[in-house]
C-alpha cells in the first residue's frame, strides 16, 4: 500500500514509517500540515494517516479540506487526545478510524491493514466460507464442517467481523468498538474469555483452528 | 469625569431628576385642583351670569339691571355677589364694591372687596368680569374668591422654602443611594480581587436571601464554590498522579538501567517489562486525564435518550465470561422503560466498572445481582455482591481517586475505576450511594431525566 504519514513529530513518524514498511507498504512521511494537504491531493494514496495536532494546519481542517476536495482515501486519525468527543469529532471530520496516543504498534498495524484494504461497498457479504467454516449472514447460521453451530447474537457478531476481515489481525479494541458498539476501556480485558468460548464452539478438540491469536496483537481469522 | 463613569452617582442624578420630576407633578396638580379648577368655574358662572344681565339691561334698561343686581346680591349663594353698573356718564348707579379700577380693556379684575361687619373688618377678594353694555354703560360682576387666594397666597408662601428643602432632601436622598449601592457593589468587588489575588477563598458577604444583591453575591458565591471545587480536584489530582506515577517510572527506570549490561537473555525479559511497564504508565495516565476531564466537565457531553435496559444487559453481557470463569452467577433484572437522558459510552463505561468491581471482591460461588427499575422521574440502578463489603469508615472514600480497599491488596487495578464511576455520576447529576449490604457492598445510582449543561453542545432531550 502506498501509505501518506504525517505527523510532525520526527520520532513517532521515523518509528511508525519503519514498522508499516516492515509490513511491505510504501510510507512517505511529512512533518507539515499544509505539505501534508498538497502532497494528499496532488497524488494518489491507499491510506493518509493523520496526527491531530500539527504545525501549519491543523489536522482536522486539514481532513474537511480533503474531504471538501471529494477525496475519498481512507483517513486514520493519530492524536493524544483521547476522549470519546474527540474521537466523534475526528470522525464527524471526515476520519475513517481513529487511535489515540500513545498506541501499541500492533495496533496501528492491524488497522492500516483493515482500513487499507476495506472493500468499497459490501464490506460483508451475505455469506462467507472459509475452508469447511461458512457464515450466513442472512440465515443468520454458523456451520462448520457442515455441522451446524449454536452461537449468541454477540458471537455471531465477533464472527462475523473477524470473518469478514479473514487473513488479517484484529485488535481487542477494534473488536470492543465494531462487536460492542461502546466505546470504552474495559478495566479487565474479558474479550480474550469471549474468544477463547467462541473457539471451543467452533474448534472441538482434533478440529483445525480457525481463529488465532497473534501474540501481543490480537485475533486472525484463516483466510483459506 | 470619572464621577460619571460611577454607576451609583449617575443613579443618584436620576434619583434627583426624578424626584424633582415627581415633586412638580404632584405641586402642579394640586395647583390645577385646588385653585386653577374651582377659579375656571367661578369665570365661567359669570361669564353665563354677565350675559344674562345684559340680555335684561338690553329689555328693561337701567332700572331692571340694577334691581336684579340688588337681588343678586340679596341671595343667599356660596359665594357672595358682587357688582357695581356705573352709567356712560360715569354716574353709579348700582355697586356694593367699594371701589374699582378705571377701565383698562382687561376682561378680569381682581378687586379687594373688604366688608365691614359688626365692626370687623373682612378681607375679601373678588373676581370681577369687566362688561362694557351697549350705550356705553359698564358692567361689573364679581364673586368672592378669598378661600382660592388664601391657598394660592399658602402655596407661594410655602414655595419659597419647598424649594430649599426639596433641593436638600435631593442631595441627602441621593448621597445616601449611591453610598449604599457603592457599598454593596464595593463588596462584591472585593470578593473578586481577593480571589484575584489569589485567594480562592474568598467570599461576598451575604446576609441570607433578602435582596437583589444578597441573591447575587450568593450566585457569585455559588460559582466560586465550584470553581474551587474543580481547581482543588485538580490539585489533588496532581498530587496523586505525581505520587502514583514516580513508582512504576522508578521501576521503568530501573528496568532499563539495568538493560545497559544485561545478558541477552535477561535483557529480553527486561525489555517486556518495561514495555509492560510504560503501557500500564499510560492508561494509568489516561484513566486519570479522562477522570480530570469529566470532573471539570471539559468533556462537551452530549446528552441523549439512552436506553439504559439495554445497556445493562450488554455490559453484563460482556462481563458474563468473567463471572462465570469465577463461578459468579451474574444476574441482571431490567424493564423495557428506562430510558434515561445520558452519554451512552460513558455510562456503559461506569456500569462496567461497577459489575467489573462486583465481580472482582466476590468470593467463588458468590452472586452479583444488577436491578434497574423505574421511580417516579428517575431510573434506580441497584448493583449487590456477595464480597465482603467494606469497612463502614471506610465508604465515604470509594470513589476517590487511587484509595484501594484494604481487601483490594491482592487484586489487580489503579483504584480509579470508581473514581470515573463517581465523575460520570456527577456529570449526570446523579445520586450515587455505597452502602453495605448483609453481605456485601450495595451500590444504588439514582440516574434521571437531566438537562444538558448550560452553555454546552448538545439537544434537549426528546422522546
Amino acid at each position: 500500500m502506498r501509505i501518506l504519514l504525517i505527523e510532525d513529530d520526527a520520532r513517532v513518524s521515523a518509528f511508525v514509517a519503519k514498522a508499516l514498511r516492515e509490513e511491505g507498504h510504501l510510507v512517505e512521511p511529512i512533518a507539515d500540515g499544509r505539505a501534508g494537504l498538497v502532497r494528499a491531493t496532488s497524488d494518489r494514496f491507499d491510506l493518509i494517516i493523520l496526527d491531530r495536532m500539527l504545525p501549519g494546519l491543523d489536522g482536522l481542517k486539514l481532513l474537511q479540506a480533503l474531504r471538501a476536495t471529494g477525496d475519498a482515501t481512507p483517513v486514520l486519525i493519530l492524536s493524544a487526545l483521547g476522549d470519546t468527543d474527540e474521537r466523534v469529532r475526528g470522525l464527524r471530520a471526515g476520519g475513517d478510524d481513529y487511535l489515540p496516543k500513545p498506541f501499541a504498534l500492533s495496533e496501528l498495524v492491524a488497522r492500516v491493514e483493515v482500513l487499507g484494504r476495506r472493500q468499497p461497498a459490501a464490506e460483508t457479504s451475505a455469506r462467507i466460507e472459509i475452508g469447511d467454516f461458512a457464515l450466513d449472514a442472512i440465515a443468520r447460521t454458523v456451520t462448520r464442517a457442515g455441522r451446524r453451530i449454536d452461537v449468541t447474537d454477540r458471537e455471531f457478531r465477533i464472527l462475523t467481523y473477524l470473518a469478514s476481515h479473514a487473513g488479517r489481525v484484529v485488535t481487542r479494541s477494534m473488536l470492543l468498538e465494531h462487536v460492542w458498539d461502546y466505546h470504552f476501556d474495559p478495566q479487565t480485558n474479558v474479550i480474550d474469555q469471549h474468544l477463547s468460548r467462541l473457539r471451543q464452539k467452533l474448534e472441538p478438540a482434533g478440529a483445525e483452528p480457525l481463529i488465532e491469536t497473534v501474540r501481543g496483537a490480537g485475533y486472525r481469522m484463516r483466510d483459506r | 469625569m470619572r464621577l460619571l463613569g460611577s454607576f451609583s452617582f449617575r443613579l443618584a442624578l436620576l434619583y434627583a431628576a426624578l424626584f424633582t420630576l415627581s415633586v412638580a407633578i404632584l405641586l402642579g396638580l394640586y395647583y390645577w385642583v385646588s385653585i386653577r379648577h374651582p377659579t375656571n368655574e367661578v369665570q365661567a358662572g359669570l361669564e353665563g351670569e354677565a350675559a344674562r344681565l345684559e340680555r335684561l339691561y338690553r329689555v328693561g334698561g337701567e332700572g331692571a339691571l340694577a334691581a336684579a343686581l340688588e337681588r343678586r346680591a340679596a341671595a343667599m349663594a356660596p359665594r357672595v355677589a358682587y357688582h357695581a353698573l356705573i352709567a356712560n356718564d360715569g354716574r353709579v348707579i348700582a355697586a356694593n364694591l367699594p371701589s374699582w379700577p378705571a377701565p383698562s380693556g382687561a376682561r378680569w379684575l381682581r378687586i379687594e372687596a373688604d366688608v365691614y361687619r359688626d365692626g370687623d373688618e373682612d378681607d375679601h377678594e373678588a373676581l370681577v368680569l369687566d362688561r362694557p353694555l351697549p350705550g356705553g354703560a359698564r358692567l361689573l360682576v364679581g364673586r368672592d374668591i378669598e378661600d382660592l387666594d388664601e391657598i394660592e397666597e399658602a402655596v407661594r408662601g410655602a414655595a419659597v422654602w419647598l424649594l430649599p428643602a426639596l433641593l436638600v432632601l435631593v442631595f441627602v436622598g441621593a448621597a445616601l443611594m449611591s453610598r449604599a449601592i457603592g457599598r454593596r457593589l464595593d463588596t462584591l468587588g472585593n470578593a473578586a480581587r481577593r480571589v484575584m489575588d489569589g485567594d480562592l477563598t474568598g467570599r461576598v458577604p451575604v446576609r441570607g436571601p433578602r435582596d437583589d444583591f444578597d441573591r447575587l453575591g450568593a450566585t457569585l458565591n455559588a460559582m466560586l464554590d465550584r470553581i474551587e471545587a474543580s481547581m482543588e480536584s485538580v490539585r489533588r489530582v496532581s498530587d496523586s498522579v505525581a505520587h502514583e506515577l514516580r513508582t512504576p517510572l522508578s521501576r521503568l527506570q530501573a528496568d532499563l538501567a539495568e538493560l545497559r549490561s544485561a545478558s541477552p537473555h535477561r535483557a529480553a525479559e527486561l525489555r517486556e517489562r518495561a514495555l509492560a511497564e510504560s503501557d500500564r504508565l499510560a492508561r494509568m495516565f489516561d484513566a486519570v486525564l479522562r477522570i480530570a476531564r469529566i470532573e471539570a466537565q471539559r468533556h462537551a457531553v452530549e446528552l441523549a435518550p439512552v436506553d439504559l435496559g439495554a445497556l445493562l444487559v450488554d455490559a453484563a453481557d460482556y462481563h458474563a465470561p468473567l463471572a462465570e470463569d469465577r463461578g459468579i452467577a451474574l444476574e441482571t433484572k431490567v424493564t423495557d422503560d428506562l430510558t434515561v437522558s445520558g452519554d451512552r459510552d460513558l455510562l456503559f463505561q461506569a456500569v462496567s466498572n461497577l459489575i467489573d468491581n462486583a465481580i472482582k471482591f466476590t468470593p467463588e460461588g458468590g452472586a452479583v445481582s444488577l436491578d434497574a427499575r423505574r421511580e417516579a422521574d428517575a431510573v434506580v440502578v441497584t448493583l449487590t455482591d456477595t464480597g465482603p463489603g467494606i469497612p463502614p469508615d471506610l465508604l465515604g472514600r470509594l470513589g476517590e481517586r487511587f484509595f484501594r480497599a484494604p481487601e483490594a491488596a491482592g487484586i489487580a487495578g489503579f483504584g480509579l475505576g470508581l473514581a470515573l464511576v463517581r465523575a460520570v455520576a456527577r456529570l449526570h447529576a446523579s445520586p450515587l450511594d455505597f452502602t453495605n449490604g448483609k453481605p456485601g457492598l450495595v451500590v444504588r445510582w439514582r440516574l434521571g431525566w437531566t438537562k444538558p449543561t448550560a452553555g454546552r453542545a448538545g439537544q434537549a432531550p426528546t422522546g
